[in-house]
């Protein structure tokens, strides 16, 4: 094994391997819980849309046997024509991690940098670490990216500039006019991806919409996802919008097939009936926020509540400690540690019973410490 | 990183090569600067360990060498099989035992390469291979002592990449401010733990005041793949500014590897400046005759969600490893493992590591033997003849053979104390002797 991994450039070796949740069953027997809520992951409670689960529902097994469309054709048809924009400005892949690695790998190379904030989605740390690229890591100012530090951080060697908007963990979000200033600042300097995986849970007209952005500044590129809103995380579906040409740059090195027949006709119909979806989510969520902003006020504990379906809290015990009592009372969050944020939790925002559940049980733990 | 020297070779079992060999661990060391007195310690630990190895090597079998240089040491791995091997010329209570007439040469010259180097460490690699290190510090001077700030004054600042001076200055201030038992060892020789730093083998980060004082430290190192242990937080400051500055190194500290490739952080020198609420307590050690008679506590965190494990354990530790996870609230597979029956090793082996400075040794099992409780009394008698009160001993329940020892361990005196998850390559058991026990 040594002499294997002395084959391995310095950057992977030092990389450490993501390891994701066990499945429920595993979990439930692990920690002895009759039930698992899962609230650590910002899924959609209530599914995908209505057509989109026709969809599911219809697809024939024998279509199984044939390969999907290797560029997702009906679906950027679909997002074309729903935004006005060419198709060949989409790009689709397994989610959005596999968009992020897509473009590092497209515009980075060993030994260049990208910027992000210190405390946000840790993916594209993660794939600019193992790919020899500088991760430059800027402090939040509060809750917020920062972007006059973000500015500051770019330099000769910056190719990216990451942006979650709205941002994850801490729902902050950067309006029209922070947005413009930041990019008319930035002068073209590096690329720009406004990462929107939460956007559709904001109904504010200050939002900055991505996609208008990026016609006005051709160094924008714009991520969204079906995971989110869309409630299809089961068949990871995302997408970048960018210019032609930052497209067709991104389209050599990302990885064509990647994305499942029934993710694409899934997404593809989702798209024709959000409308009822996402506002039956946003009222789900804006209950279940005003229900824990509650709970926590009178738990006297901390939180950060921004645009998304989640909501972060400060624990008075180690988070990861807080993690394990709560799992072993069937509830699973997301500890913020890995966040930069330690003795914080992060909380999925969906169903009252769910949100009870978790709130019956962060009492009871909190009362044993 | 520091540049680091290489040298590695395979050595056919012919006692004409352990010569040449040993010449070549000198060149080495003097290459890399080394006094003579390290360089020749390196020396005959090399050539020691290439003549006891090579009488041990199956037919046909060769010894792999492999020698480098850090500005702060010197290492030389021996990977070679062995049948049944046995290695007691190299417990640390083996003095009495080769001096014995009649006994082959072979003990002797493990002790000579054993008391020559600074340490070593024994690994079994499956079936008769094993792995054998030996290190030989450099030497440094003793610290002098610095004058403590008389004010520390707000804003504070982290410095995470702090110069080889400001890095002294705080080990200094640590060691001035602290008990030992509560700080590294490499404290005591300040310029140690810069070239530790330097080469990557320990980390820090120094807390800096407005006026750029040093106003705190906190330092960490791996003990294992997947754990880190942490020291600190060092605070310099008065009263009403400690809890501020603490706050501030062990978030910094916790940014720093929070993405890094560990699951985990323990500490057995956490300060009292630790920030209540951020770690989790594993349990507690006696105090030592330095301390001021309290529990000295353990303290840990994860730095990501735990995923559950599966440890060994021999039947007398089950109700205590049992009480500690429930405790912890941590995912555990015990397996049963019964205490070893017709041991076919006659003599044991075990690591000893003494720090009389900070009033503790801690013992490891590197071969189980016939002689293995006697050979722990003898370890205990050896270690209180030398001053030393707490003496630590780590099981891996990763091993089998490591858990099925608890049984002789509870003969020899020692209280199982902690479960220190992830501290080995599985969870780790911290005993300690105790003379009523």
């Amino acid at each position: 094994m040594s002499q294997l991994l002395d084959r391995v450039p310095d950057y992977v070796r030092r990389f450490e391997r993501y390891v994701p949740s066990r499945p429920d069953a595993v979990l439930m027997r692990q920690y002895g819980a009759p039930f698992l809520h899962r609230l650590n992951n910002n899924e959609n409670a209530l599914g995908p849309p209505q057509l989109a689960r026709e969809a599911i529902a219809a697809f024939q097994p024998e279509r199984a046997a044939v390969y999907p469309s290797g560029d997702a054709y009906d679906l950027r048809q679909a997002l074309a024509a729903r935004f006005g924009k060419s198709p060949d400005q989409f790009l689709v892949g397994n989610g959005s991690c596999e968009v992020i690695g897509s473009v590092i790998r497209a515009f980075c190379a060993a030994g260049e940098a990208i910027v992000t904030a210190d405390k946000t989605f840790a993916v594209y740390e993660w794939v600019a670490g193992f790919s020899g690229v500088e991760a430059r890591l800027v402090p939040l100012a509060g809750a917020a990216l920062d972007p006059a530090a973000m500015l500051a951080a770019v330099t000769d060697k910056t190719k990216i500039v990451f942006v979650c908007n709205p941002n994850n963990p801490t729902g902050s979000w950067w309006n029209r006019a922070t947005l413009e200033a930041f990019l008319t600042a930035l002068n073209g300097r590096a690329l720009v991806v406004l990462d929107e995986a939460y956007r559709e849970y904001l109904d504010d007209p200050g939002f900055p919409d991505g996609l208008g952005v990026m016609d006005r500044h051709d160094n924008v590129l714009v991520f969204r996802t079906f995971s989110k809103m869309y409630g299809l995380a089961g068949f990871r579906v995302g997408y970048l919008c960018g210019s032609l040409e930052a497209v067709d740059i991104v389209r050599r090195t990302h990885i064509a097939y990647s994305v499942n027949s029934l993710g694409q006709f899934a997404a593809t119909a989702a798209l024709a009936d959000d409308a009822g979806h996402i506002a039956a989510t946003r009222a789900m969520v804006r209950e279940a926020g005003e229900f824990l902003r509650g709970v926590f006020d009178k738990l006297g504990l901390e939180y950060v509540s921004g645009a998304g379906n989640f909501i972060m809290v400060r624990t008075p015990v180690s988070d990861t400690l807080l993690y394990r009592r709560l799992m072993q009372k069937g509830v699973m969050v997301r500890t913020m540690t890995g966040f930069r944020f330690p003795n914080w939790i992060r909380v999925s925002l969906v169903r009252e019973p769910a949100m009870v559940a978790f709130a019956d049980a962060l009492k009871k733990v909190l009362d044993r410490s | 990183m520091a540049d680091c020297l290489r040298v590695a070779m395979d050595i056919p079992p012919d006692s004409a090569f352990a010569c040449p060999a040993a010449g070549l661990a000198r060149t080495l060391a003097e290459r890399s600067g080394f006094g003579q007195r390290e360089s020749y310690r390196f020396q005959l630990t090399v050539e020691e360990f290439c003549l006891c190895l090579m009488e041990l090597l199956p037919a046909g079998e060769c010894l792999r060498l492999a020698m480098d240089a850090k500005p702060s040491r010197l290492r030389a791995a021996f990977s070679f099989k062995a049948a049944n091997l046995s290695l007691a010329g190299l417990n640390l209570t083996a003095q009495a035992q080769a001096c014995v007439e009649g006994e082959p040469g072979r003990d002797l010259g493990l002790l000579l390469a054993g008391k020559a180097a600074d340490r070593f460490h024994l690994e079994q690699q499956g079936g008769e291979a094993f792995r054998l290190v030996a290190e030989v510090d450099r030497a440094y001077p003793e610290l002098t002592p610095v004058a403590m700030p008389e004010e520390a004054r707000p804003p504070y600042r982290l410095d995470r990449s702090a110069d080889p001076a400001r890095l002294c200055q705080a080990a200094a201030l640590a060691l001035g401010a602290y008990p030992a038992r509560q700080c590294p060892g490499s404290f005591k020789r300040p310029e140690k733990f810069v070239a530790l730093v330097a080469e990557g083998e320990m980390a820090g980060i120094v807390a800096l005041d407005a006026a750029e004082r040093t106003v705190g430290l906190l330092v960490w190192a791996p003990c294992s793949e997947q754990a880190l242990y942490f020291s600190g937080p060092y605070v310099f400051a008065p009263q009403a500014e400690r809890a501020a500055i603490a706050r501030l190194l062990t978030d910094g500290f916790l940014a720093a590897v929070a993405r890094d490739n560990h699951v985990i952080v323990l500490s057995f020198r956490a300060t009292p400046d630790l920030p209540a609420g951020s770690f989790e307590p594993l349990g507690s050690l006696l105090a030592g005759r330095e301390g001021d008679g309290r529990d000295e506590p353990v303290v840990f965190r994860h730095l990501r969600e735990d995923t559950g494990a599966a440890v060994w354990c021999a039947p007398s530790l089950q109700a205590f490893l049992r009480q500690a996870y429930e405790e912890l609230a941590m995912p555990r597979d015990i397996l049963p493992v019964e205490a070893p029956a017709g041991r076919t090793r006659r003599e044991s082996l075990l690591g000893a590591s003494l720090d009389r400075h900070r009033d503790l040794a801690e013992l490891r099992p590197f071969l189980d033997g016939q002689d293995l409780a006697a050979n722990l009394t003898a370890h205990v008698a050896a270690i209180r003849d030398k001053g030393i009160s707490r003496i630590l001993y780590y099981m891996d329940l990763s091993r089998p053979w490591e858990a099925a020892l608890a049984d002789d361990l509870l003969r020899a005196g020692f209280v199982p104390r902690l479960v220190l998850p992830h501290g080995g390559q599985s969870d780790m058991v911290v005993w300690q002797h105790e003379p009523a026990a």
